[in-house]
């Protein structure tokens, strides 16, 4: 077949996603781990891995499970497949978990909690870049390159990550401690830069240039922006790895790929203001709206990082730069994506088998964007606040931030279960003969 | 070696018109285990499943100037799915009602569609022209019965589809 039918279990991605990124923003609040603790101690290993595992991959997968096949107009290789790589992601992520924490005695020792938790996640996103990688190679063009670059990138992440799971139980003899010592900011870049944010920009392109009726961006402009990007992530690591491997000239490898990787950030911009300038749609939806604030986190992250490099602070700031970038850029965007692409999966899966018999509600008439938006504009400000919290070294400020941007991903999260069930559609219109209201949690397809 | 016929359809489409029956035509004139080489203006991806569905291959390649060449290639014939899809495909009547949905807001465009296509009567035809490629509509159409065809019109802008009611 053709086309692009619902992914039946993205919702449970996302509903697994939000789960995690409450208890990431339950640890920032109660201050486990950065700043309150050391930014390499187990808990932020824990707190690191809870936000970019749990939430922002898991939420990424869903997502990618979903628009993939639009992206290339052809089903996925294999949906049974979405259910049991999300089970092995969960488990292997409670697994390394628990091996953090038992690396400073807070549990038992338990030397195989690391390597176990590193096996399941390897063979969970094994599984999730099979089948979006087989599936967005049908018609690898625009976005669907991105995709595949960005899965090439996670496979690369979870390869080091493996590498340093073992290497922390003992297992990987003095090569791997070799990798442990200097290889974190390789494994960083490459989760960080090349999965989560190549595969966001693509992901976006696509998402931006369809909600806003706009032309999509030219191959060949995104090609180059995409060109950067992986060439920024691949000087990263290739060379930083050589550069480990010799014992000399890592922050120079590092240096050359951050200027790649700013040249990369502003030819996205380009694209981007070229997608806004070009729309049909005049009028910006609330999920564009909050979508720009993602992108002016993401320029603002660009220029914090050249800041701190030119006066010198970037080391003892950069964990205010990776928030500004994980929870700014990233996070901001995957929560205004979500309430968009929620709205629309839920809009097509309920009323798709009606349409054209029954008079049926807008997408818009599923959203409250009145509502919505102070809890977004509340999480926005509090994650910039945030930054200039960890930036000015108060880690009690930076609690009372995190407790904002947990009141507004609360107000976000009750706006997306109210539109899952329909809350806002006025009767009739609401669920019209022949309408089925969607689960909560899985699509039924 | 498989022996190929030549389908040039490059002139039709420059011309605006609809390959489709030209494409089935020369289909029913080959010999058992000869091939077809088709000639488009953009990569012909609804005909690909077509043709698969006919037992055919398919191994396309761009020539320049958005132009392509496809060649497909006879597999093990699936007799029952032959007599299914030809029943279907060939002799597709003009359109009943044609909706130019280019300048519609997403999802109008698949509304109306679906709606127009509801009204269809047997066997009957629907031509819409968009913006980009319905790919949530497909499964709608599926689910209902309706066949269709569609691709990108030359100058890549507008996307052409064709939906015909169960007979």
């Amino acid at each position: 077949m053709i086309g692009a039918s619902i992914s039946r279990w993205t919702m449970t991605y996302f509903a697994a996603a939000l789960a995690w990124l409450f208890v990431a923003l339950f640890m920032m609040v109660v201050g486990v781990g950065y700043p309150t603790a050391d930014i390499a101690s187990p808990d932020t290993l824990v707190l690191v891995h809870v936000t970019c595992i749990g939430w922002l991959s898991l939420a990424m997968c869903g997502a990618l499970f979903q628009f993939v096949p639009v992206l290339v107009a052809k089903p996925l290789f294999a949906e049974k497949w979405a259910l049991p790589a999300l089970a092995l992601l969960s488990v292997g992520l409670l697994s390394l978990l628990g091996g953090f924490l038992s690396l400073d005695g807070r549990l038992p020792t338990a030397f195989w909690s690391l390597p176990l938790g590193a096996v399941l996640l390897v063979a969970g996103f094994g599984l999730v870049v099979v089948d979006l990688g087989l599936t967005a190679w049908l018609r690898p063009t625009g976005p669907a390159r991105f995709v595949l670059v960005g899965l090439a990138c996670l496979g690369v992440t979870v390869v080091f990550g493996s590498f340093f799971a073992f290497a922390l139980s003992g297992w990987a003899g003095s090569f791997g401690d070799t990798v442990l010592a200097s290889g974190i900011p390789l494994h960083a870049i490459a989760g960080l830069g090349g999965w989560l944010t190549l595969t966001a920009m693509g992901v976006s392109y696509r998402l931006l240039a369809m909600f806003m009726l706009a032309p999509d961006v030219d191959d060949r402009q995104s090609r180059v922006t995409l060109a950067m990007g992986a060439m920024a992530v691949t000087f990263a690591v290739a060379g930083g790895a050589l550069a480990i491997g010799l014992a000399a000239g890592l922050p120079i490898v590092l240096s050359i790929a951050a200027l790649l990787g700013l040249v990369c950030a502003g030819l996205y911009g380009r694209d981007v203001a070229g997608i806004f300038r070009n729309r049909k749609r005049r009028q910006l939806e609330l999920n564009m709206r909050m979508a720009t604030l993602s992108f002016a986190s993401l320029a603002g992250a660009a220029l914090l990082g050249v800041a701190l490099v030119f006066f010198d602070g970037f080391t003892p700031h950069v964990g205010a730069f990776a928030f500004l970038a994980v929870f700014g850029w990233l996070s901001g965007l995957v929560l205004a994506k979500l309430y968009k692409i929620v709205a629309f999966l839920t809009w097509l899966e309920t009323y798709g088998p009606v349409m054209g018999r029954a008079p049926t509600p807008r997408v818009q008439d599923l959203v409250a964007e009145n509502r919505a938006t102070k809890w977004f504009v509340v999480y926005y400000a509090a994650v910039w606040l945030g930054t200039v919290a960890l930036l000015a070294g108060e880690p009690t400020a930076f609690r009372v931030a995190a407790a904002a941007m947990t009141v507004g991903v609360v107000g976000i999260v009750h706006e997306i279960v109210r539109i899952r069930r329909l809350c806002d559609v006025a009767s009739p219109l609401r669920l019209p003969a022949g309408a089925v209201p969607p689960h909560l949690l899985f699509a039924r397809n | 070696m498989t022996d190929y016929i030549d389908v040039d359809v490059r002139p039709i489409l420059r011309a605006g018109g609809e390959p489709f029956s030209v494409i089935m035509s020369a289909l029913q004139g080959l010999e058992p285990g000869q091939g077809l080489r088709l000639y488009a203006t953009f990569k012909p991806i609804p005909l690909f499943a077509v043709m698969e569905k006919k037992g055919f291959a398919h191994a396309e390649q761009a020539l320049g100037g958005g132009e392509w060449e496809v060649l497909f290639t006879p597999g093990e014939p699936r007799p029952e799915e032959v007599a299914a899809a030809g029943s279907s495909f060939d002799n597709w009547p003009a359109p009943a009602v044609t909706l130019d949905n280019r300048d519609l807001d997403p999802p109008e465009p698949m509304i109306r569609i679906l709606a127009e296509a509801d009204k269809l009567g047997p066997g009957e035809t629907l031509s819409a022209f968009l913006r980009r490629e319905p790919v949530f509509l497909f499964p709608q159409l599926e689910k209902r019965g309706f066949r269709w065809l569609g691709g990108f019109t030359p100058e890549g802008a507008t996307y052409e589809l064709t939906v015909r009611a169960p007979s």
